[in-house]
């Protein structure tokens, strides 16, 4: 049922947690399913210095908000702007049919992201 | 030993799985006394406490730290001692950690969401599985009996709401019908596309009417007010499930519905039927012909006092509820619910626990998929009929 990209990052996630003091924050939420992720990002300048989040929902959506905090931590903006969707479309391995809200759960948080201003 | 325990023991030497075995038993089951039923959960409970205690070392920390062992259960007083997961936990950031299992054994999740909309999600593996898909069926089977007929599902369809306990259940109900279809659409319901579809299947299928009370209670009113009636058949079914609490804290009266739905639909009372259940368990508590709702044989209701509860509350006193549930072995199923029961027996023929449901807890979460479905449809609602400022 899961990947060896999802099964790593499901049992041992990166990044769990929360900031006291983020600079940002994004929510992403599906009502439907409800899979809902709540990210605190720290920033240097431009730089991602440290990032946290909160997920709930299936293993994959959990999965996802780790492989993307591992991503984007230590990154700039616009490094992550400049994020090829080619590399986007295999972050997360290949996924069930019933996982591929996932992969748009990934698209919403570089979308996010990429609204994300320098301090 | 006992008889059964040695049998039991025995069949799992061989290769048959003890759980499945009395699953699949249930209907006799059900007719052994209540002393027996309970030497048959003692050793299924037992065994399956072993498993988790020995393969899940979160969970064997924990019953490190309550000094409780395999070896201290003796007899169904001594189930209290096992340790219990409060269902909350299925909702923790770190729910992967209450896993017995790898996840590379997990082949299913299944959520069930409030109306906080944080998801409680449980995760099974293929042994699990197979033992909940038969312990349902086997549930149904011997409270309803049907095997045929065309059933109205008011709720939504897997398309619209994926990986839902209350609509995964809907759906089994469709291996035992002949026809089936899903009333509830982009978070709307319409009523008289009901009926019309009932009206279809007259002469045709024996008809059942299969959702939520809150949904029932909808079509029931709108039928009310309809000039010709709509009369059901003999061994039509009317079956709830999701609970009689709104969002809202509206309770629906549980006699009066019942009696309202018969008459209505020209049924007999004992025709409607509710159940209960957990998304984070494997069985339904349904409803016989006399409103009693039978736990399954091989599960064991412990009702907690509410101020000490390491211990339970006397026999028929209401209290907080903790199911004991050996088909479990993805995670140990042992869950402290967040809901005021109290357990009786019934004189229908079946022995054993019957569980009546008081409400949740003050400060738990009102929520089940059925609340957050009903707030969703009201919300859609409310959208649809505000008129727009300017």
């Amino acid at each position: 049922m899961y990947n060896a990209i999802i099964s790593e990052h499901f049992m041992s996630p990166r990044n769990i947690g929360e900031l006291e003091m983020p600079d940002e924050r994004i929510k992403i939420g599906n009502p439907i399913c409800g899979d809902t992720i709540h990210v605190g990002i720290e920033l240097k300048e431009d730089l991602i210095f440290d990032i946290k989040y909160k997920a709930y929902g299936c293993a994959a959506s959990i999965a996802t908000a780790s492989i993307f905090s591992e991503y984007v931590k230590g990154k700039t903006l616009q490094q992550i702007r400049d994020t090829p969707l080619a590399d986007k479309e295999t972050m997360l391995g290949e996924l069930e049919p019933n996982q591929m809200h996932c992969y748009e759960i990934l698209l919403e948080l570089f979308h996010s992201m990429c609204l994300v201003k320098a301090v | 030993m006992s008889t059964y325990s040695n049998v039991l023991k025995l069949g799992s030497e061989l290769g048959i799985d003890p759980v499945g075995s009395i699953i699949a038993s249930a209907k006799s089951v059900f007719r052994l006394e209540a002393d027996v039923q309970n030497e048959i959960k003692l050793q299924l409970i037992k065994d399956n406490f072993t498993f988790h205690y020995e393969n899940n070392a979160l969970y064997k920390k924990v019953c490190m730290e309550k000094q409780v062992s395999p070896e201290d259960i003796q007899s169904t007083c001594d189930l209290v001692k096992i340790p219990t997961i409060a269902i909350a936990k299925f909702k923790d950031v770190n729910a992967h950690l209450l896993l017995t299992k790898p996840i590379t054994e997990l082949q299913h999740e299944l959520r069930s969401t409030g109306t906080s909309g944080i998801p409680s999600i449980s995760r099974r593996d293929e042994q699990t599985l197979t033992r909940s898909v038969h312990s349902i069926y086997a549930m149904f089977r011997e409270m309803f009996g049907f095997f045929g007929g065309g059933a109205i599902f008011l709720a939504p369809s897997a398309e619209d709401m994926p990986e839902m306990g209350l609509v995964k259940l809907v759906n089994m109900f469709s291996g035992l019908l002949d026809s089936s279809r899903f009333f509830v659409h982009d978070s709307s319901f319409d009523p008289q596309s009901v009926l019309d579809q009932l009206e279809k299947w007259k002469h045709v299928h024996t008809r059942h009417i299969i959702g939520p009370p809150f949904l029932v209670e909808r079509l029931v009113q709108y039928a009310a007010g309809q000039q010709t009636p709509i009369k059901l058949d003999r061994q039509s079914k009317i079956i709830t499930l999701g609970g009689w609490k709104s969002f809202t804290g509206r309770e629906i009266d549980r006699l009066e519905f019942n009696r309202e739905t018969a008459a209505v639909f020209g049924i007999q009372e004992d025709q409607v039927r509710d159940m209960f259940g957990l998304v984070e368990t494997n069985f339904m508590a349904i409803d016989c012909e006399e409103h009693a709702k039978h736990v399954p044989p091989w599960v064991h209701f412990s009702v907690r006092d509410m101020d000490h509860p390491e211990r339970e509350a006397a026999p028929g006193e209401p209290g907080r509820l903790a199911v004991y549930d050996p088909s479990s072995l993805a995670y140990p199923g042992f869950i402290m619910t967040e809901d005021l029961v109290y357990v009786s027996e019934c004189g229908c023929g079946r022995h054993g626990q019957t569980v009546h449901y008081m409400y949740r807890i003050k400060g738990a979460e009102i929520g089940c998929c059925a609340i957050n479905l009903e707030k969703y449809m009201s919300d859609k609602e409310a959208r649809v009929t505000q008129c727009p400022i300017g």
